[in-house]
């Protein structure tokens, strides 16, 4: 449960509508697109307030259909984040747990570095501890094994961007998924970054119109698909396209993770104060804040 | 008996296959259909969007969370346990808990920037349960409050008045610092101190800096209470042929009091820390002629702390340093003693270190290392000839733990170690906890303990137990 900021998760869901203005009219290249992507990505996960559902069961395929081979495990997150650093690629997060009743109240802070330099740093409160603790958690993503969110088959690596010149990047075709009209986008890691990853490629189908990876794919060594992630509700949020609910299926264990972003809410004012530790073991003053950004919101 | 231990024994056993994954990737043909909309189901998890909507209105029982438990535990290892002339112990094989718990927690901001939490449990000791046996074979039952207490926190300042815990110091499990509450071991079942520490009546103001980066955190203890003795019956518990009552304050008002700065910068945090405290272990005199009860005695003394951690790529440094001026030299500090040694009297200064560190061998796997060593200083001055303290030199302990996280952290496979600098002792704990869903978790522990005759726990070598609980969250 490390290394959790609502900039990644916002980030892999995220794109802004009035991008088609930027769409040249000359064809554009695979790496233009997920540059493109990105970019728009970037700029919209400054200052998010969300409320999430993480589901996690092992499935199964039954009927030719997807299924569920047990009740699944949920979590309901509250999270807050804001960039910062002079290019806003650094970001400080607070997430709550909220549900379930045997989780409830614990909290974690992150502070993300984009310099590969600086170690990214966590807190956690844990009630039974009775304070909060600093987490050896690693280095900035670049360096360390991708880690897994709140338990869930989502890991750092899965909902990371950036460092886009790490990869060879070619676009395969212009195709169709789930009736949308894509680009087929694959992503080779170099050398470097292919010993920090598990994946040796990915294979995205990003939609033309709306910027949003519908489907990826992720192959291991043997290219072998071993992970896929399936974007669905895709709506629009403050001009804003994004897929509220994505699905990591993980093809070895068989179990997949659902992440619904049941709230999210882009530019709220987020005072610097509360993303530190006081958020973490101070209830009132937390709820307090909290207050005024639902206000900010409702 | 033996249905007890089977059944301890089968949860073990029946958790294990869990951990076994599974390593070819599955292919999922053309012909597997998935939603319309983008070939994914949402309806597989209910729909939380729809949920959202229902769900908005607020619910009191919200504020609420329910724990219901049931403990079962054995020692298993029948043996003997030599005391020289003084004969031997028998340890039989038996339950020593079978027990029902019930745990509540209670948390409302009512108020922009007000709280109201609290929390207490209720227990009901069953048949073999060694608190049954001591109630007369009837069973018995138990309540307590917790947690209790009202903040009110606004701009840079907030003020907790209630029962609550303060903990010092960055070592996990064995800090030199975390002193301020007092515990309570009654039996194998909790080890850690982080389960051991009880609530006291404190106010609690802490003033934080402009970017809420530094923190000055004050603390007076309104009604300081002490480590209760060992229940009568409980593995803890040695008849010394008198009762060991609670201290009598006989109308006397006592007061704790503290105070901690503590600054996080990039990559580590650092803290000083003073505070007028009392022992937490009572020391008992004999009881006066004729009386069965002994006579508590009770040992004010200075704190001076300062505390330090490091982070540096996957690994935390911890470090701890205590200066105690007035001790009792005759305490000692494995978790689970108590001090029922004749004391000397005396008061000393004592400096003790908790130093360490935890490292993240992978995102599921955790090793941390902890050791605690103290010295009275001027530990000979004041003793009479042929006098001697219980702790001469450095003493203290040491605690290592390993945990490995399985199934989206399900399956928690821990291990923990510990024993103290003499080696005198080794304290090892295998630890299985598996939650099944959201609402139902089991715990299985299986502990055993090595101590030479010099050990406070010599009374418990070669014991071996085995414990299962089974609870259900809401």
């Amino acid at each position: 449960m490390r290394r959790l900021t609502v900039k990644t998760l916002t980030l892999t869901c995220l794109a802004i509508a009035w991008q088609a203005s930027a769409v040249s009219a000359q064809p554009l290249t695979g790496r233009e697109i997920m540059e493109q992507v990105e970019d728009y990505q970037l700029a919209t996960s400054d200052s998010a307030f969300n409320r999430m559902q993480l589901s996690t069961c092992r499935f199964g395929i039954s009927d030719s259909r997807i299924t569920c081979a047990e009740r699944p495990r949920v979590k309901a997150l509250e999270s807050v984040s804001k960039n910062y650093g002079a290019e806003g690629k650094d970001t400080k997060g607070v997430t709550v747990v909220l549900e379930p009743a045997a989780e409830r109240g614990i909290g974690m802070l992150t502070y993300s570095y984009d310099d590969a330099e600086r170690d990214n740093e966590t807190w956690l409160y844990l009630s039974a501890l009775g304070r909060v603790k600093r987490i050896a958690s690693g280095n900035s993503e670049d360096d360390s094994e991708p880690a897994s969110v709140f338990g869930s088959e989502f890991t750092t690596e899965d909902t990371d961007t950036g460092k886009l010149e790490e990869y060879e990047i070619n676009l395969l075709e212009e195709t169709s998924e789930a009736g949308r009209d894509v680009w087929k986008i694959e992503m080779i890691p170099n050398e470097e970054r292919a010993r920090k990853s598990r994946y040796s490629r990915t294979v995205s189908y990003v939609d033309k119109e709306r910027w949003v990876p519908l489907r990826v794919e992720m192959y291991d060594q043997y290219d072998k698909e071993i992970k896929r992630l399936l974007a669905s509700r895709v709506e629009q949020v403050n001009d804003v396209w994004m897929a509220r609910s994505l699905t990591m299926m993980n093809l070895v264990s068989n179990r997949l993770s659902n992440m619904a972003i049941l709230e999210i809410h882009l530019g709220v004012d987020v005072e610097d104060e509360f993303l530190t530790t006081r958020t973490l073991t101070d209830v009132a003053f937390r709820e307090a804040e909290l207050q005024e950004l639902r206000a900010q919101v409702d | 008996m033996k249905a007890a231990l089977f059944t301890a024994g089968s949860m073990l056993l029946l958790l294990c296959p869990l951990a076994l994954a599974q390593d070819e990737p599955l292919v999922i043909g053309d012909d597997v259909t998935f939603d319309p909309n983008i070939g994914f189901d949402d309806s597989l998890f209910a729909d939380p969007f729809e949920e959202t909507a229902a769900d908005s209105s607020d619910n009191w029982l919200d504020d609420f969370t329910f724990r219901i438990s049931q403990q079962l535990s054995a020692q298993l290892h029948e043996h003997e346990i030599g005391f020289g002339a003084l004969g031997t112990l028998p340890k039989q094989s038996e339950i020593e808990s079978n027990r029902l718990g019930l745990n509540v927690r209670y948390q409302n901001p009512f108020a922009p920037g007000w709280l109201l939490q609290g929390s207490g449990q209720y227990r009901i000791y069953w048949p073999e349960d060694y608190e049954y046996r001591a109630n007369g074979d009837s069973i018995e039952t138990e309540g307590r409050i917790n947690e209790l207490f009202l903040q009110r926190s606004f701009s840079s300042q907030s003020f907790k008045l209630g029962r609550q815990t303060v903990v010092w110091g960055e070592t996990v499990g064995n800090s030199v610092l975390d002193v301020i509450n007092h515990v309570e071991f009654r039996d194998f079942s909790i080890i850690d101190i982080e389960d051991a520490r009880l609530n006291q009546w404190m106010l609690v103001w802490d003033y934080f800096g402009s970017d809420n980066s530094s923190r000055f955190s004050t603390f007076i203890n309104l009604y300081p209470e002490f480590n209760p003795a060992p229940v009568r019956g409980s593995p803890l518990f040695f008849d010394p042929g008198y009762n060991l009552p609670d201290y009598d304050r006989n109308g006397k008002v006592l007061l704790e009091a503290g105070t901690q700065y503590k600054r996080s910068s990039e990559g580590s945090d650092i803290a000083f820390m003073a505070a007028y405290l009392f022992e937490n272990q009572l020391r008992y005199e004999p009881p006066a002629p004729g009386l069965v009860d002994a006579r508590p005695e009770i040992n004010d003394f200075l704190l001076l702390g300062f505390s330090i951690n490091r982070a540096i790529d996957k690994l935390l440094l911890v470090f701890d340093l205590a200066y105690s001026h007035n001790v009792l030299a005759d305490s000692f500090a494995f978790p689970g003693t108590t001090s029922l040694s004749a004391p000397v009297n005396l008061r000393k200064d004592q400096i003790g270190s908790s130093f360490g560190f935890e490292y993240a061998i992978s995102n599921e796997q955790s090793l941390s290392l902890g050791l605690q060593a103290q010295k009275l200083l001027d530990e000979k001055e004041g003793l009479e000839p042929g006098q001697s303290l219980i702790n001469e030199g450095v003493f203290g302990s040491w605690l290592m733990r390993y945990s490995n996280s399985l199934r989206n952290g399900d399956l928690l496979l821990s291990s923990t170690l510990q024993g103290d600098l003499q080696a005198d002792s080794v304290l090892l704990q295998l630890g299985l906890d598996y939650t099944l869903d959201d609402n139902w978790a089991i715990s299985s522990q299986l502990m055993a303990i090595s101590a030479s005759s010099d050990s406070q726990l010599r009374a418990f070598h070669q014991d071996l137990r085995l414990s299962a609980t089974l609870s259900w969250s809401f």
